[in-house]
């Protein structure tokens, strides 16, 4: 099977698997916006708390979130070290021309560290233990109100779930396509970055060929099968809310509740 | 046929614009209610052409006394979603017609295009799904199933919206011999079961000699048409058209050639073995 994993769902059972997706999206996105309240190292301990506590919730391996934050560790060390000699301010226990090791700059750099860390283990909670197509489920909830202004909303939903259908199949179809390519001579691995690039034609024209003959039997299929647009359309996969979802969001708020009181002016 | 036909085709030809020759000429044949007919033809032939005209995701080219009728309902721009209502189609490709993300979204897509509540959604899609004996896959995406797994789910798909015609058009075509024994067997218990009339497009001659009536088509010509044994009694038409013949007319037709007298009543694998035994039991 393929190895892809989009949003890299995990299979598990916690209390989070249970949750409503939008409840997880919201949560998320909140999160994100409630940690650049944190500006003192009270409440940057108490965001970690809160978010250790969501990772806890999972019952996943740590390594799995290691591996969240393993691909951006670069940016976030490079982030850090600027923070950690551009800052000036405070006791200053060092410097060399513009570099300067100060308080202000350590605590800083711990800070950034911890925001980023974060907001990583928080996102990866949210797509390691929600399905692609709750996610999709969930981005078309909050996408409702845009219906207003005339967003085709519903259209957007069904192009987002047959995209997500389709990932796994043109994956497969590509690896395919590489081997077929691969058996009469076609290298992907070797050569400066030209030959690379001009090795993957053989791959890309098949794949977008493809990609639109499925797209016509698909839509022959959809439209024998009685498509006709959004008009009177129900839908068969429905969200509900629970307590559980209940607690989440009562969880982040009472996170926000916390950084107002301990932010300082 | 004076008898009750299910579709009615009349003087229907077909011209895809970038062609000039007809990719359909001058065809009419009619279907009996509940019978199992099977449309046979090298590629090329037109027969799946056949198919999306009589669903409408083709229109037939302008003629005065041309006619497509589908249970009792003429086909044009209005009754065009009546009739998709009544005609269920099993394409070719397993993976080009799973709309779904998972099983139980796909067997539920033509039940939310024609607005069924939720709860009556629900109950149909499971007992769908039971039909075709998928049930322990309901939650499984389409990646993690085999071909003639997701070829069970598309004609469950089909039953959910209870059509009157199930079209298989080359269903079995990319399944192994296995798989494709299986997909024929649920066509056809839900054909005894719902009384359906199926429209069988192949090119596997087994599967063709599985039906009531055969319908050879060469060219977007219907060639001959008629019941499976007066079809496939006529070996040299069909190998002249590049066509298969079942396996027993091919061993009768050896054995004629051998200047072995076979009388004509032999028309069956059955009655083929019986007359062979009983000639090695008179020597």
């Amino acid at each position: 099977m393929s190895k892809i994993l989009i949003g890299r769902y995990v299979a598990g059972d916690s209390i989070i698997y249970r949750m409503d997706p939008r409840g997880k999206l919201l949560a998320t996105i909140l999160f994100i916006l409630f940690v650049f309240l944190a500006n003192n190292p009270v409440s940057y301990v108490i965001v970690t708390i809160f978010s250790f506590v969501a990772v806890a919730a999972t019952k996943l391996k740590p390594k799995i979130f290691w591996d969240g934050v393993k691909p951006l560790i670069w940016l976030i060390l490079f982030t850090s070290f600027l923070q950690l000699f551009f800052t000036v301010g405070g006791t200053v226990y060092w410097q060399w021309t513009i570099f300067a090791l100060s308080s202000y700059g350590i605590t800083n750099a711990v800070f950034i560290f911890i925001r980023f860390t974060v907001i990583i283990f928080i996102s990866t909670v949210m797509t390691v233990t929600t399905k692609p197509l709750e996610i999709a489920d969930a981005i078309e909830w909050l996408l409702k109100p845009l219906k207003i202004v005339r967003v085709p909303v519903d259209k957007i939903a069904l192009v987002m779930s047959i995209a997500l259908r389709f990932v796994p199949t043109l994956f497969d179809e590509t690896l395919k396509i590489m081997n077929a390519q691969r058996s009469r001579g076609a290298d992907f691995n070797n050569g400066g970055l030209i030959t690379r690039a001009k090795a993957i034609t053989p791959l890309l024209v098949p794949l977008f060929i493809n990609s639109l003959e499925t797209a016509i039997d698909l839509s022959t299929a959809m439209e024998s099968r009685g498509y006709r647009g959004d008009q009177g359309r129900t839908k068969f996969r429905v969200l509900r809310w629970s307590y559980l979802d209940l607690i989440n969001l009562a969880y982040f708020i009472l996170l926000l509740i916390l950084l107002l009181v301990f932010r300082t002016h | 046929m004076a008898t009750d036909s299910i579709i009615k085709i009349k003087n229907v030809s077909f011209s895809y614009p970038e062609s000039d020759k007809p990719a359909i000429d001058n065809i009419s044949f009619e279907v009996e209610r509940g019978s199992w007919t099977s449309i046979i033809g090298h590629n090329g032939s037109g027969k799946s052409t056949i198919i999306r005209l009589i669903n409408g995701l083709l229109v037939p080219d302008e003629k005065e006394n041309s006619l497509i009728e589908v249970d009792g309902i003429k086909l044009n721009d209005d009754t065009v979603w009546d009739i998709r209502d009544k005609v269920g189609v099993v394409f070719q490709n397993p993976d080009n017609q799973f709309v779904g993300a998972t099983v139980a979204d796909d067997v539920a897509f033509g039940l939310e295009n024609r607005g069924v509540p939720h709860e009556q959604m629900v109950k149909t899609v499971a007992e769908a799904i039971k039909a075709v004996g998928m049930s322990e896959y309901a939650n499984s995406e389409p990646a993690n199933l085999s071909g003639g797994q997701k070829q069970r789910v598309a004609i469950a798909g089909i039953l959910a919206i209870r059509p009157k015609i199930i079209v298989l058009d080359e269903a079995t075509s990319m399944l192994d011999p296995e798989g494709r024994d299986k997909i024929l067997k649920i066509v056809r218990q839900m054909k005894d079961e719902y009384n359906l009339t199926v429209i069988s497009i192949t090119h596997d001659i087994d599967e063709a000699n599985m039906a009531d009536q055969v319908l050879v088509m060469n060219d977007g010509k219907l060639i001959t048409e008629g019941s499976t044994k007066t079809v496939f009694s006529q070996v040299e038409l069909l190998k002249k058209l590049g066509l298969d013949v079942p396996f027993f007319e091919q061993i009768k037709a050896k054995l004629l050639n051998d200047s072995m007298k076979i009388p004509a009543s032999v028309d069956s694998e059955k009655e083929l073995i019986n007359f062979l035994c009983q000639l090695n039991s008179k020597m």
